[in-house]
């Protein structure tokens, strides 16, 4: 399939469920706890898994390579179900309802030295896991400044959401639709600002590399490295991993630290970064198998 | 190394034929179309910062750089505003609302720092 294709049918597919629905949906998450919450969950996942076939089959070809047997559907069930939980939780964490889970949180002592020194860092993250959990994390118990970076319609998107769950918030989200986008990310991190970026999609399926992933080859977008390099800049990988029940594990990992100039040979300094990058995600996949969010075929 | 054409579609495949009229619509314009001694300075710049596939002589000045016409990106506008600061001490903000007008062609990109360069 060529990138472009791909990119219309992730563009297409991704965000199943309407501005309204999202609205009921955090509207009925915060008027009920989280547990009489999660028992909405189970038919909202029966429903996926029998109307989805996309999604199923995306579900289907990954779990195959990560478990490397025939998943059954009781694994694709699990998979949405994380999905689902780590979806639902992502209400709580934006409403800094942080007392219903159990964080433990690994290499805090990364993002606290970054912090002393001031000057930001890219907070390099996937579509794997709890994003909002590690970024709940560093907000509320490290106090860091955080921005999110991303693609103009999903910023549209998650902006009026927020508005519904926490207004705050609305601001630490910076959409790319923008010609002058990059340039308010530079601003934001001369201001010591942690920016944060899933790096494992791409709209536009420009700049896209291939790396080995879970046994074949994959493309990664090479424009966030490409990004932190220009800005000259530490990157740390952010991972909330989803354990069960109300437990998270939150893994900071430092990818690069600031290069002292513009790398002479970007392209080796890219290819080095993304090398890491592709391989603690695998590491990560491997270790957590349901965390992983991308719903369609990756290695297309 | 990332190299690219005048002409980018990563749209829709309609752009093509658009941008091609929109070229040969200012080629006719030709007095407007001439780079001046600054504009042909700063275009050899973007094109050796930019790692792009054209020629600075052949960048029509007021072709647009962002997306259609030059296909830029915005991480091409973040390089330019990092060599920009870095040669002609000018810096371009994000918070400035006149963006898209700066960055729209060469032509006002030249004009902007022109204005604003540290004599």
């Amino acid at each position: 399939m060529t990138p472009k294709l791909l990119a219309q049918e992730w563009v297409a597919r991704r965000e199943r469920g309407s501005l309204p629905a999202i609205k009921l949906g955090v509207w009925i998450a915060l008027r009920l706890n989280r547990r009489a919450a999660r028992l909405f969950l189970y038919p909202i996942c029966f429903f996926f898994l029998a109307s989805s076939p996309a999604a199923v089959r995306g579900s289907r070809a990954y779990l195959a390579r990560v478990l490397g047997r025939k998943p059954r559907l009781a694994d694709i069930f699990s998979h949405f179900l994380t999905f689902a939980s780590c979806l639902l939780d992502r209400v709580f964490l934006l409403n800094e309802q942080l007392g219903h889970f159990d964080i433990r949180v690994h290499g805090e002592e990364i993002v606290r030295a970054i912090e002393q020194r001031g000057g930001g860092c890219i907070l390099m993250g996937a579509h794997f896991g709890s994003f909002e959990v590690a970024r709940a994390v560093g907000r509320n118990q490290a106090d860091l400044p955080i921005s999110l970076l991303m693609y103009e319609e999903n910023a549209r998107k998650i902006r009026a959401a927020l508005a519904a769950i926490n207004p705050r918030l609305a601001a630490e989200v910076i959409g790319l639709g923008r010609l002058d986008s990059l340039i308010a990310v530079a601003e934001r991190l001369r201001q010591g600002h942690f920016i944060g970026v899933l790096a494992d999609r791409n709209i536009n399926g420009r700049d896209m590399v291939s790396y080995p992933f879970l046994g074949a080859p994959a493309k990664f977008p090479q424009g966030p490295f490409r990004v932190a390099m220009l800005l000259q800049c530490p990157v740390v990988m952010m991972t909330g991993v989803y354990r069960g029940g109300n437990t998270y594990d939150v893994f900071f990992e430092t990818l690069a630290e600031a290069p002292e100039a513009r790398p002479k040979d970007g392209e080796a300094w890219l290819e080095g970064i993304m090398g890491r990058y592709v391989a603690r995600l695998e590491q990560h996949c491997r270790e957590a198998p349901l965390n992983w969010f991308n719903f369609y075929d990756f290695w297309a | 190394m990332r190299r690219r054409g005048v002409i980018s579609c990563t749209r829709n495949p309609f752009q093509l034929d658009w941008t091609n009229l929109t070229a040969a619509d200012s080629l006719m314009k030709a007095s407007h179309t001439t780079q001046t001694p600054q504009e042909a300075e700063l275009a050899r710049l973007l094109v050796e910062t930019l790692n792009l596939e054209v020629t600075a002589e052949t960048i029509d000045p007021e072709m647009p750089l962002y997306d259609e016409g030059l296909g830029l990106d915005s991480i091409d506008m973040l390089e330019i505003s990092l060599v920009v600061s870095q040669r002609f001490g000018v810096k371009l903000r994000a918070d400035d609302e006149h963006n898209v007008r700066i960055f729209s062609s060469l032509r006002s990109l030249n004009a902007y720092i022109q204005s604003h360069r540290e004599p």
